[in-house]
């Protein structure tokens, strides 16, 4: 027998930890857990807790652990991979209780929060002192440290500046049996494996960060922003190509294509033409650096055959141009009743021949895309645009984002530059790895989770879910029973 | 396929273990070849690039095979367009700055004794220089690798654009990693455009808490220098701030920081390209010279622990002597040649229980063979060493990978 313990004997048992309100298995609340910010896949869980300490979140892992329950560990649930979709007969430990700032060090430059705090409130902590957390994904306002942590989160300005991975310093990590663990600290180089490595973007696969140490920033004195059209996304690629060639290195340097520009105007009311493309363009560093380098970058977007340059004439005008490019994938809702967000990686040389290709392969499944990407490092958001009340159009719309991806591996790029791979985004992984690539990568996973408790179905492949060992506890894992494995 | 082998010389002993056998592949499909022959014959292999951190961690418990990877030298793909970089790991990073050059571009990573130190070698040993300052170390811009695992299995991780997600993050994982999970055979990297000009500005005979001002200060003032180090020059600091970019910018940050120094009560000078490059040589004598070479990690706030009371026990048992402190790291390095072994020992212990204290690490990065014995080149284990020790099983369930040279007897 399996000794799997009753879904209510459970929830009394983790109501005794975490408290009976933040514990509960039906009622409209469980809805909200279904899914993550990718709305279109769902799966109810047995049970949601919300621990509010790393010693809750340890006992709450030892009791889902005894009762044979996968975990699916989730912060804000603004992902967009499916990556906190939980699998049926899981318990999901939200960490979104767990959000004080715990300490703040300037000098050594940074902050030990709690998984829960929302990226954007890191920074307004320590903004009046001159500083700032760079990781600036476009959910900054809504998603959590945790969920960053756990997806490697990137953002506008990572061209320049690096992803999570590169602002994270330690981690405190409850484990598969409950035990607590630090990895690495404010002093660098510690001895060792790089364990921060195999945690950041681990996709919540290897155990559930408690605390975290996040590198902070001096903002830099000036930043200095244009926004230019372009005739087509052939100009503005080229001019993408030259800023880069010319040795300068923008902050962060944007595209859109048509598509996009009208749904953004449709959104905010911005003043934008109607062009081919449109780029906005950080520059930031020491005033008379960033005065130079964005002079240089002008020069340059006029010949490689600007329409317009607009410079904002104060920071409000600025913060407008960056709402537009912000506020791009909600907009797109302006002018399709539904739509997916696909997230790939192209070498940034290819810009111009990979829209066009993406072009003709909409034309081809009688579909549209609206494009939004981070130009300077090749980083696409094709927005494919769909009626879901029409007959098929969601399958064509899934099917065209998936070729898309599939194009950007064959262009020698990556199904994902920031959104992480999921569970909507694993069966492209064989696309992009052979067998012995994900199988190495499934023992660094095992090291942390020898059982694959933590987030089953998500990154890898493969129906086995876990290496060769069966589910927890030796079990038939309940999602290989339900079928729901396949999707997998 | 005929994988170049031959006896070993005493060259190619490990601080002092001699292998039976040294293999040589010169090309990936070699590479893979001479690991899994070392797997098929249970060797015990370490993997030696330019040899130039070979007396980082601890004599191997068990030598049966080196697999050298100096043959594995070409540049596999350049796209200068992408400023992306894939090379064998066993290129050194002056050929690999010469390709890049070419391209008015450059690998960040300015780490020591480039002549010799490869590609994998700087990756599996995490080696940096005083660029690390404002570009960071090998995990800041290592994007791929293609890699071997012990049982000769090929693999890859990571990708050949700046931003990828995809999967468990291998490449990063092999920083620092000293040959304990794999071997490196290619390794891909972003690279920066060269600088159109670099300045140096000396700020000499500062005391420790000047130093650690001055850090703040310019961090204050949003200057952004691209190397800082302060290299010991008797009982005090000579602090060099090198500033890199166009030159408009390059100007600007140089006349500033010589007022912001002033202000402080510090007399600086721009230093001309001969005297820029003098001063970088003597970081680098430190760097790259000494029988003996120590690594103490702390944090930024910490320099005057450092220069006042860690470094002095190890300092007061070499003779010559050097030291560098990167300010904004909270990272300095000792070297020198010892006087005794007992004495740089007990030197040794003293401070590594202070800075251990403290949430930092010393680290014995070279040491002669004779001395070795009388301490630990690690230090304590991290209370994350089992999660270490589980990574180590699962890549290398035999421990035939530099067995015994890692942390915690990894």
């Amino acid at each position: 027998m399996n000794g799997r313990a009753s879904v209510s004997d459970l929830a009394s048992r983790m109501a005794a930890v975490v408290g009976a309100r933040n514990c509960f298995s039906e009622g409209p609340d469980l809805l909200t857990y279904e899914c993550d910010g990718l709305t279109h896949g769902r799966t109810r869980p047995d049970l949601v807790v919300l621990p509010g300490s790393t010693e809750e979140v340890a006992e709450v892992v030892r009791l889902a652990r005894a009762s044979g329950r996968p975990i699916v560990p989730r912060g804000s649930g603004t992902g967009l991979s499916g990556g906190a979709r939980p699998v049926p007969g899981s318990v999901v430990v939200a960490l979104s209780r767990m959000r004080r700032i715990l300490e703040v060090n300037l000098e050594d430059g940074w902050v030990r929060v709690e998984p829960g705090v929302l990226n954007l409130d890191v920074t307004k902590h320590v903004s009046a002192a001159g500083y700032y957390y760079a990781p600036d994904p476009s959910s900054q306002s809504i998603c959590s440290i945790g969920g960053n942590v756990a997806f490697n989160s990137g953002g506008a300005h990572c061209l320049k500046y690096g992803f999570t991975v590169n602002h994270v310093l330690g981690a405190r990590l409850v484990l598969h049996d409950g035990k607590v663990v630090d990895i690495g600290g404010p002093a660098l180089d510690a001895p060792g494996h790089d364990l921060l490595a195999a945690l950041v973007g681990s996709e919540g696969m290897v155990g559930i960060v408690t605390e975290v140490t996040l590198r902070l920033l001096r903002k830099p004195e000036t930043t200095r922003t244009f926004f230019a059209t372009f005739p087509s996304t052939d100009e503005g690629g080229e001019a993408v190509s030259r800023i880069i060639a010319a040795g300068i290195l923008p902050a962060a340097i944007e595209m859109m294509d048509r598509l996009a520009i009208v749904a953004a105007k449709a959104a905010t009311g911005l003043d934008w033409p109607d062009v081919g493309a449109a780029l906005l363009m950080d520059a930031d560093g020491p005033a008379a650096e960033v005065e130079d380098l964005s002079a240089r970058a002008v020069k340059i977007a006029r010949e490689a055959g600007a329409l317009e340059l607009r410079l904002p004439r104060s920071e409000a005008e600025r913060q407008l141009m960056w709402k537009g490019r912000k506020s791009a994938f909600a907009a797109v809702g302006r002018i399709s009743p539904n739509y997916m967000v696909e997230d790939g990686v192209i070498p940034r040389s290819e810009i111009a021949p990979v829209l066009r290709e993406i072009e003709s392969m909409a034309k081809d499944a009688g579909l549209r895309v609206a494009n939004v990407f981070h130009a300077g490092d090749g980083n696409l958001h094709p927005l494919v645009l769909y009626d879901a009340r029409e007959q098929g159009q969601e399958d064509r719309a899934e099917h065209l984002g998936g070729e898309i991806l599939r194009m950007c591996v064959r262009r020698g790029g990556s199904i994902t530059g920031e959104h992480g791979v999921g569970a909507e985004k694993a069966a492209y992984m064989a696309d992009m790895f052979g067998d012995d690539d994900l199988e190495t990568m499934k023992r660094v996973r095992s090291a942390f989770d020898p059982d694959c408790c933590f987030n089953p179905g998500k990154v890898f492949p493969s129906s086995r879910l876990c290496g060769e060992k069966p589910g927890p506890g030796g079990m038939e894992h309940p999602a290989v029973k339900s079928g729901e494995v396949q999707r997998w | 396929m005929v994988i170049r082998e031959r006896a070993s010389t005493p060259d190619d002993a490990i601080q002092g273990v001699a292998p039976r056998l040294v293999l040589e592949p010169s090309t990936v499909e070699e590479a893979i070849a001479a690991v899994a022959r070392c797997a098929a014959e249970r060797m015990a292999v370490v993997f030696v690039g330019g040899g130039t951190d070979l007396g980082l961690g601890a004599r191997p418990s068990r030598l049966d095979a080196v697999i050298r990877t100096g043959a594995l030298s070409r540049l596999v793909d350049h796209a200068p367009a992408d400023q992306v970089v894939t090379a064998e790991a066993g290129m050194t990073l002056s050929a690999l700055s010469e390709a890049l050059a070419r391209h008015r571009q450059r690998l960040a990573l300015d780490a020591p004794l480039p002549g010799r130190a490869t590609v994998g070698g700087v990756v599996a040993a995490n080696a940096f220089g005083p660029r690390r300052t404002r570009f960071g170390a090998a995990r800041d811009l290592v994007l791929g690798v293609s890699l071997v695992r012990a049982d000769g299995v090929a693999a890859k991780g990571g990708g050949k654009v700046v931003k990828n997600v995809a999967g468990f993050d291998l490449p990063r994982l092999m920083v620092g990693s000293l040959g304990t999970l794999a071997l490196l055979t290619t390794v891909t990297f972003r690279v920066h455009p060269l600088p159109e000009t670099e300045v140096t500005v000396l700020f000499p005979g500062l005391d420790p808490d000047q130093v650690r001002g001055f850090a703040q200060a310019w961090r204050a003032a949003q200057l952004e220098p691209s190397s800082a180090a302060a290299v010991f020059a008797s009982d005090r600091l000579d602090l060099g701030l090198r500033v890199e970019g166009f030159e408009a910018g390059v100007a600007d940050q140089v006349a500033r920081l010589l007022d912001l120094g002033r202000r402080s009560g510090l007399a600086g000078e721009r230093l001309g390209a001969a005297e820029g490059a003098a001063f970088w040589r003597r970081h680098d004598a430190v760097r790259e010279g000494g029988s003996v070479r120590v690594k103490v990690a702390s944090t930024p706030s910490r320099i005057g622990d450092l220069a006042r009371a860690w470094l002095p026990p190890i300092l007061g048992e070499l003779s010559p002597a050097g030291a560098v402190v990167y300010p904004t790291l909270g990272i300095a390095f000792a070297s020198g040649e010892p006087a005794s072994g007992a004495g740089l020992a007990a030197g040794l212990r003293e401070a590594r229980i202070a800075v251990t204290a403290t949430g930092g690490s010393l680290v014995v990065c070279e040491a002669p063979p004779a001395i070795r014995p009388a301490f630990d080149p690690w230090g304590p284990p991290p209370p994350s060493i089992d999660l270490m020790r589980a990574l180590k099983e699962r890549f290398d369930p035999d421990r035939r990978l530099a067995p015994g040279r890692f942390v915690g007897n990894i």
